[in-house]
């Protein structure tokens, strides 16, 4: 195990001490879709590492997948991903995402940097705001890439509501009908709505999957395994998402779990 | 397992003391069934849950009253004839539902009558104007000032659907932020309420925070960090009104927009129910 792998599992066994010792029966939750650092178009409450973290602790998440805006505006990914894995190692709740780029010069190496150097256990990746659809042939060769370094790609179908981007970045939903079989890889989609089919055999997230039942619905078309918790936090309030995963769906406990965090435990192998 | 309090919903004791009122609840909300109430109890039922989780004291709801404001040739003569039908959910739910009408701009002389009918007579509580569907009209039309005058002498309330919408406006009949402030401004001892705060709510308080006598609904979009520490230092906590979106929305998305914003406690009381009762007269 590599120090910093080894410095993640003693943080997290001191968290889980930490919160056993606050609440016996305390849910354990991973966030698998979070952002640091700034979002160019607005000021967020949450916008901070440290104040990002501390609500994480209040809410009771216990850890959290963390990609970058930084990654979906800036074209120097490896400078990126090197400042969110330095960020992600002054707290034990974080774990770095890296922003790949396949239509961009040179991607390949950012998949092992992510992997060699900063040791992570996934990738995001923005088709909608690096301007490429998912049927382009590099998204899969990005998918057997990261089966074979073990990485899941998480692909954020959207960020923002289309009806409310600013208009010099006015970024459509990413075209889900044109994502190709992902093969042994772990996909997640984020921030997608699900409207039609639902691609065989990827993730989803819960950050937008919205109304007092949308959850629940969704769980009579696809099994708990393959739904984990996300907020999109900071862009979106995180108390949105887990309010409608813990509280409203009234999902059953073992389903529950498993998409609070077993899932997320066992897609990213943490 | 005690979930009371935790994972982002504040205790009931706190959801209690807010004194909810949903200013903005839509089951059914485009027709409520051929029968004329089917559609509308199934989503009330499917809300419920929801209702009881956030305990919400009231909520009110957009009836359709025969204006033409659904596509249901059907169901809008149902409802002439039998104009009951518009108010059995009332019957059904009398200490949990509040509603206000439908109205349709584009038909003047048939909206007024039924501002008497339903408004003067009772029970219905003020008016809603959509932002689709054959009824919308943009607010800024000449027909909206016999309208809102008689709304006015009634002490109706007015909810205007408003939205900024990147790219421009989906229907012709869609109202903006901008434009209701300009039909305030002509009647400037009337409210209203700018229903979604223009969706793009940087744009949309924007628009009305030079307009007191409109006040900003909270539902209908993600719930995006920022908006009601937004609205609350643009307009003051005594302008912005709490709606669920329910079913379509979420107790989630749109309860923690108020519950978790970085605002005072009684901000949140004003925002929850305080605002929108003062604008019914209810205490």
């Amino acid at each position: 195990m590599k120090r910093r792998q080894l410095l993640k599992a003693a943080a997290g066994v001191s968290v889980l001490n930490a919160n056993t010792a606050d609440k016996e029966e305390g849910l354990k939750i991973i966030d698998t879709n979070v952002s640091l650092f700034r979002w160019p178009f607005r000021s967020l409450p949450l916008d901070t590492t440290k104040a990002l973290v501390e609500k994480m602790r209040t809410l009771g998440i216990n850890s959290a997948m963390a990609g970058s805006f930084e990654g979906v505006f800036q074209r120097d990914l490896s400078a990126v991903n090197e400042r969110l894995a330095r960020e992600c190692s002054r707290f034990p709740e974080l774990n770095p995402i890296g922003s790949i780029n396949p239509s961009a010069p040179g991607w390949e190496r950012d998949i092992v940097q992510c992997v060699d150097l900063h040791q992570m256990s996934g990738v995001r990746i923005h088709p909608g705001y690096h301007g490429y659809a998912l049927d382009e042939p590099h998204i899969a060769k990005l998918f057997t890439m990261a089966a074979d370094a073990n990485l899941v790609v998480q692909i954020a179908a959207a960020l923002e509501d289309a009806r409310t981007q600013n208009d010099i970045a006015r970024v459509p939903d990413v075209d889900i009908t044109k994502l190709p079989s992902v093969g042994d890889c772990r996909v997640q989609l984020l921030n997608w709505k699900p409207r039609g089919t639902i691609p065989s055999g990827v993730y989803l997230d819960t950050a937008r999957i919205d109304g007092s039942d949308g959850i629940a619905k969704l769980l009579e078309t696809i099994p708990a395994d393959r739904i984990l918790f996300g907020s999109h936090a900071p862009f979106l309030i995180p108390e949105a998402s887990l309010i409608r995963a813990v509280h409203e769906n009234q999902i059953a406990e073992a389903p529950l779990q498993k998409i609070l965090g077993e899932n997320a435990n066992r897609v990213f192998a943490l | 397992m005690n979930l009371d309090g935790k994972y982002g919903l504040p205790s009931r004791k706190e959801l209690k003391d807010f004194r909810i009122w949903d200013s903005y609840f839509t089951p059914s909300f485009g027709h409520p069934g051929a029968d004329g109430s089917s559609a509308l109890f199934a989503d009330i039922e499917r809300s419920m849950h929801a209702i009881e989780l956030g305990c919400f004291e009231r909520l009110c709801y957009f009836a359709h009253v025969g204006l033409g404001t659904t596509t249901d040739a059907a169901f809008e003569t149902l409802v002439k004839v039998k104009p009951e039908t518009v108010s059995i959910p009332l019957e059904r739910w009398p200490d949990l539902l509040l509603s206000m009408i439908q109205l349709n701009a584009n038909d003047v002389p048939a909206s007024l009558d039924a501002l008497n009918r339903w408004l003067r007579d009772g029970p219905m509580r003020g008016v809603y104007f959509a932002g689709g569907g054959p009824g919308a009209l943009t607010c800024t039309h000449p027909n909206f000032h016999p309208l809102v005058e008689r709304i006015g002498e009634l002490g109706g309330v007015i909810m205007q659907h408003t939205w900024f919408k990147t790219g421009g406006k989906q229907g012709p009949g869609e109202s903006t932020p901008g434009e209701l402030a300009a039909l305030a401004a002509k009647f400037p001892e009337q409210e209203f309420l700018c229903a979604h705060a223009g969706g793009e709510w940087e744009q949309g308080i924007r628009a009305v925070r030079e307009s007191p006598n409109i006040l900003i609904e909270t539902s209908g979009f993600d719930a995006t960090a920022g908006f009601i520490e937004m609205g609350v230092r643009e307009l003051g906590a005594e302008r912005v009104v709490f709606g669920s979106h329910l079913p379509s929305r979420s107790l989630g998305t749109e309860l923690s927009k108020v519950t978790a914003a970085e605002i005072p406690e009684e901000a949140k009381k004003l925002i929850l129910g305080g605002n929108y009762r003062r604008l019914l007269k209810e205490r």
